[in-house]
């Protein structure tokens, strides 16, 4: 097998687990069944990734971003959009839904709170599966359209690079119609961990 | 009387919650702080019967701020937040002194048991 | 206008340029990146660069560069590919720019500026007039050029669209 191949195989199993704990913590979080799919896990080009998000309409978002820092940084961006945020508020404080009706600081914290344990659900996942020590950072909230707030997310790896790994993950929250995503994003010497990791597979 | 806290965390939703969890149960949130700066500052000036303060947040991580209220206070009673089960940046903060500690996403159960035991309330 | 030109809107990556004729509309979104407009009005034809960092140094000797990444070199490529459809018509190219925002405000360096003040430096170089520009701030921007007329569709985010 590749190298490419087994860090793709390796990055495959890492959504996979992270995923599945996140799942746990978001339905523990807002006492309602949650699923998260995943969406893409691949390498793909920065020009094609943004042209895609850009050419979908210029949905406003609120995004947390959060890095993680450790033997295997990543980047991970959460966002939903504005009027999904107003009802993430009302889940995360149990009222009923409707209540929350401006984009005010707690719903902006609850982007903020969903982003920061979601992303140390998933450093958890690095250290008790992988025995990676990783750590996220307090998290950066944006609102801003989707297209600047992904593409101000892969800004920093872009830079040096033409193609960028990311695993993009899709959520849905059974009775709501709540639809958020998810990114994780290897950084700098984040590969040749995965390729260790790949290794030991 | 009441017990005087302190809630600090970088999250207003998160303040929100324990406010509401710890006022609903008796207890008088006398400021919120949003970092570990306005923490150490709050508890010098305040001195709260108790202090819940986050481990993540900017400016001043919670471990310092621990660090930095138990140097001036050995006494303090402060329970940790963690948004995950940080085993080392746990251990650390009991090491230094912490009283106990609380995971996110928690329960109000949680949230009231590790206060009742660090206020000797059980 | 030939009557059976359908009007399309072409979108525009990060670091890349797209360049057409009308009735064609040019979409790009930005945050710290810039957006660079070239229109001919007499021609109708222009483009859209959308470009990432000022300069691109060591970068433009490796496999697989993105001329359009950079400002120096995505600039002379945009003036390129609208001489590849419009090699007959007259040179007379003006610019608008767009965006340079500062985003994420926890980072020290303003990428955003220093990508304004090298496409200022450059199109003065080439002797291109920037006709119209609105830069900076905090938000993104999502521009639209129209190549029938030469304007430029400004939304920056949680404001009115603005025309120029």
């Amino acid at each position: 097998m590749t190298d490419r191949l087994k860090v793709d195989k390796a990055l495959k199993l890492i959504a996979k687990l992270s995923i599945d704990k996140s799942s746990q913590v978001l339905s523990k979080m807002i006492k309602s069944g949650a699923r998260i799919d995943l969406e893409n896990v691949c390498v793909v080009d920065i020009t094609e990734a943004t042209e895609k998000v850009i050419g979908q309409s210029d949905q406003e978002v609120v995004g947390a971003f959060i890095d993680l820092v450790g033997d295997a940084p990543f980047k991970f961006l959460f966002y939903v959009n504005v009027a999904d945020s107003l009802v993430l508020t009302d889940l995360i404080l149990k009222r009923e839904i409707g209540m929350t009706k401006i984009f005010d600081v707690y719903a902006q914290s609850a982007v903020q709170e969903m982003g920061n344990i979601l992303s140390s659900a998933i450093s958890n996942v690095f250290s008790s599966d992988f025995q990676i020590s990783m750590a996220p950072t307090p998290p950066t909230v944006i609102n801003d359209y989707a297209s600047t707030v992904f593409t101000e997310y892969i800004m920093s790896v872009a830079v040096d690079k033409n193609e960028i790994l990311i695993i993009e993950s899709v959520f849905n929250i059974v009775a709501t119609n709540i639809g958020c995503r998810m990114f994780i994003l290897p950084v700098g010497e984040s590969e040749k961990i995965l390729s260790y990791v790949a290794s030991t597979m | 009387m009441a017990k005087r806290i302190i809630v600090t965390d970088d999250a207003p939703i998160i303040r929100l919650m324990l406010r509401d969890i710890l006022t609903y149960n008796g207890y008088e949130v006398i400021k919120e702080c949003n970092n570990g700066q306005e923490a150490v500052e709050a508890f010098t000036e305040l001195k709260p019967d108790l202090m819940t303060l986050d481990i993540v947040m900017p400016e001043k991580d919670g471990i310092q701020a621990l660090e930095e209220i138990l140097t001036d206070d050995d006494s303090a009673k402060i329970v940790m937040v963690t948004a995950v089960d940080q085993r080392e940046a746990l251990m650390k903060a009991i090491r230094i002194g912490a009283t106990d500690y609380i995971v996110k996403p928690f329960e109000n159960d949680r949230v009231l048991s590790a206060v009742r035991k660090a206020l000797c309330e059980d | 206008m030939d009557q059976t030109t359908v009007k399309k809107e072409i979108i525009v990556g990060m670091a890349d340029l797209k360049v057409s004729k009308a009735p064609d509309i040019i979409t790009t979104s930005l945050g710290s990146c810039i957006g660079v407009c070239l229109y001919s009005p007499t021609q109708k034809v222009g483009g859209i660069l959308h470009l990432m960092m000022a300069y691109a140094g060591p970068a433009a000797q490796r496999e697989g560069f993105k001329k359009a990444k950079f400002a120096d070199t995505g600039i002379p490529e945009l003036i390129h590919q609208l001489q590849a459809i419009n090699s007959s018509g007259p040179k007379d190219y003006v610019a608008k720019i767009f965006g340079g925002g500062k985003i994420l405000h926890g980072i020290v360096r303003n990428i955003g500026a220093d990508n304004e003040s090298a496409v200022r430096s450059i199109l003065k170089d080439l002797g291109i007039r920037i006709v119209a520009a609105r830069t900076g701030g905090g938000k993104g921007y999502r521009i639209s050029l129209n190549l029938d007329t030469g304007k430029v569709s400004c939304r920056i985010f949680g404001a009115e669209s603005e025309e120029f």
